[in-house]
């Protein structure tokens, strides 16, 4: 008996061409994963929860500037920052390219917060509460994380294993719709694939900046981006002729050398920015 | 040699502190080594005194006929009092004590109150546990070989009722259920079988 799940690399392509700033993956992903509601002043104090917040940049002078909006979530780092520091191995990378944190086993430490670049990882400075009335609403799928823990974006882990059970449960082909043999239905049936499984931010894209599939996946969304990041293939709009000038690949912080499996699309500009000083 | 006086109350408070050290350290050996400490392991008080035994090993009531969701989701669920009216609409008690407890149950029926059982078995809020599957894989016949916890074989596949004594122990014999009546449900026993069965051991499986 082998279990399906080393074949599963998960990963995001963020388009800015496409993203208008709208918070909406913000508003969902604060409702999915039951985090704490962001005061003024946890603001203030620096220690707002946003497993993922749009980062607003001003590009040009003033009568003639422009918004910019980058996405900024948990990069999921092949070779992350935050691993090698913890005492305690509670963060780590499994089989299936996820950058794993384990709330019961973190003891509070804050390396990882840290060392990490791109500032995604957050702690629990006070116990989280609600309002009586939002009580309800809690996701019963993800953990409330105690005061002291550490946590971060999981990619909707819960999401993941819920399609998991789903595919067990119906014993029908994610995608295609096809029934699975029951020889074939077991507990370690892991054949998920895109479109199974998304996370809540990816779901609530309104204009689907947000893509996230399998990188292994050979008919997937994302492969051709993956391989064009990686160097795999040129670049595919202008197959054969290679010109950094027109692929709109890249990831975060790629200096630091932490591998990401997040990929960012270049902003497209119609009509740029006029930055020449008037 | 008797200590001097100055060096009375030095000695005095060593004393002091090595007691209470010891006592720290015994409470701590106990607690670890009693399982559950300090009576925690105690039957709750539930509000009708419901006999497995009468119920699962005389007349043969399947686990998942009030257990309803146990194959179909991940809590195993308490019946609704309406489950219990299904037989005791018409079948009463044989004692009189198993009588006022029937009793309970239509009065709570008749007057649309629920009954609160007290839970048994809880698991930390960050442990997600699937019923559902479990019973799956036990029941499952392609796999010809399961493993139990201490690695026992499992070569006939069980039915639903069978694979609930895995974890839970003998609870048809049992007239009042206790926490821990069959294994402990911590992780190492969860590793165990999984590790038994090779089945996934990465700790998204169940925390999240």
């Amino acid at each position: 008996m082998v279990t399906q799940r080393e074949n599963h690399k998960w990963g995001m392509v963020v388009d800015l061409d496409r993203c208008t700033g709208c918070q909406a993956c913000v508003v969902a992903c604060q409702a999915e994963n039951n985090i704490p509601i962001n005061t003024q002043s946890y603001f203030q104090q620096r220690r707002a929860y946003e497993w993922i917040r749009i980062e607003r940049y001003w590009e040009g002078e003033f009568p003639n500037v422009k918004a910019r909006f980058i996405p900024i979530l948990c990069q999921h780092c092949e070779n992350a920052p935050c691993e090698p520091v913890c005492p305690v191995f509670a963060t780590y990378h499994n089989d299936e390219g996820l950058n794993v944190q384990v709330y019961n086993r973190c003891i509070g430490t804050r390396y990882c917060s840290v060392n990490c670049p791109y500032t995604v990882r957050f702690f629990n400075f006070w116990q989280p509460q609600w309002p009586d009335r939002f009580r309800n609403q809690l996701n019963p799928d993800v953990t409330v994380r105690t005061r002291g823990v550490m946590e971060k974006c999981t990619f909707c882990v819960q999401r993941l294993r819920r399609g998991e059970v789903n595919v067990e449960r119906r014993g029908l082909e994610p995608l295609t719709g096809e029934r699975i043999p029951v020889a074939d239905r077991k507990l370690n049936y892991r054949q998920m694939k895109e479109g199974n499984y998304m996370p809540a931010c990816v779901q609530a894209c309104p204009t689907n900046a947000l893509q996230f599939a399998d990188q292994h996946d050979e008919t997937g969304p994302v492969k051709a981006i993956f391989e064009e990041a990686n160097g795999q293939i040129e670049t595919r709009e202008h197959g054969g002729h290679v010109d950094e000038a027109h692929t709109r690949v890249y990831r975060l912080f790629e200096e630091v050398g932490t591998k990401p499996n997040l990929i960012y699309l270049k902003k497209v500009d119609a009509f740029p920015v006029d930055k020449r000083p008037r | 040699m008797m200590p001097s006086g100055k060096m009375l109350p030095l000695v005095v408070a060593g004393g002091v502190v090595t007691v209470i050290l010891g006592f720290v350290v015994v409470v701590l050996l106990i607690s670890w080594f009693s399982n559950p400490p300090f009576g925690l392991g105690n039957a709750p008080a539930q509000p009708v005194a419901f006999p497995h035994t009468v119920h699962v090993a005389e007349n043969n009531i399947q686990c998942e006929f009030c257990h309803r969701n146990v194959t179909k989701g991940e809590a195993a669920t308490v019946p609704a009092v309406e489950t219990c009216l299904f037989c005791h609409k018409d079948i009463d008690g044989a004692t009189v004590t198993a009588q006022a407890e029937i009793d309970k149950v239509r009065t709570a029926f008749e007057t649309d109150q629920p009954i609160n059982w007290e839970r048994v078995h809880r698991l930390p809020d960050h442990v997600r546990f699937i019923h559902e599957s479990h019973i799956r894989y036990f029941t499952d016949e392609t796999t010809p070989v399961k493993y139990g916890i201490n690695g026992e074989e499992i070569t006939q596949s069980p039915d639903v009722a069978q694979t609930c004594t895995i974890c839970h122990g003998d609870i048809a014999n049992k007239t009042v259920v206790k926490p821990k009546a069959g294994q402990s449900l911590k992780m190492g026993t969860c590793l165990d079988c999984h590790r038994n069965n090779d089945v996934p051991t990465d700790c998204t499986v169940c925390h999240k």
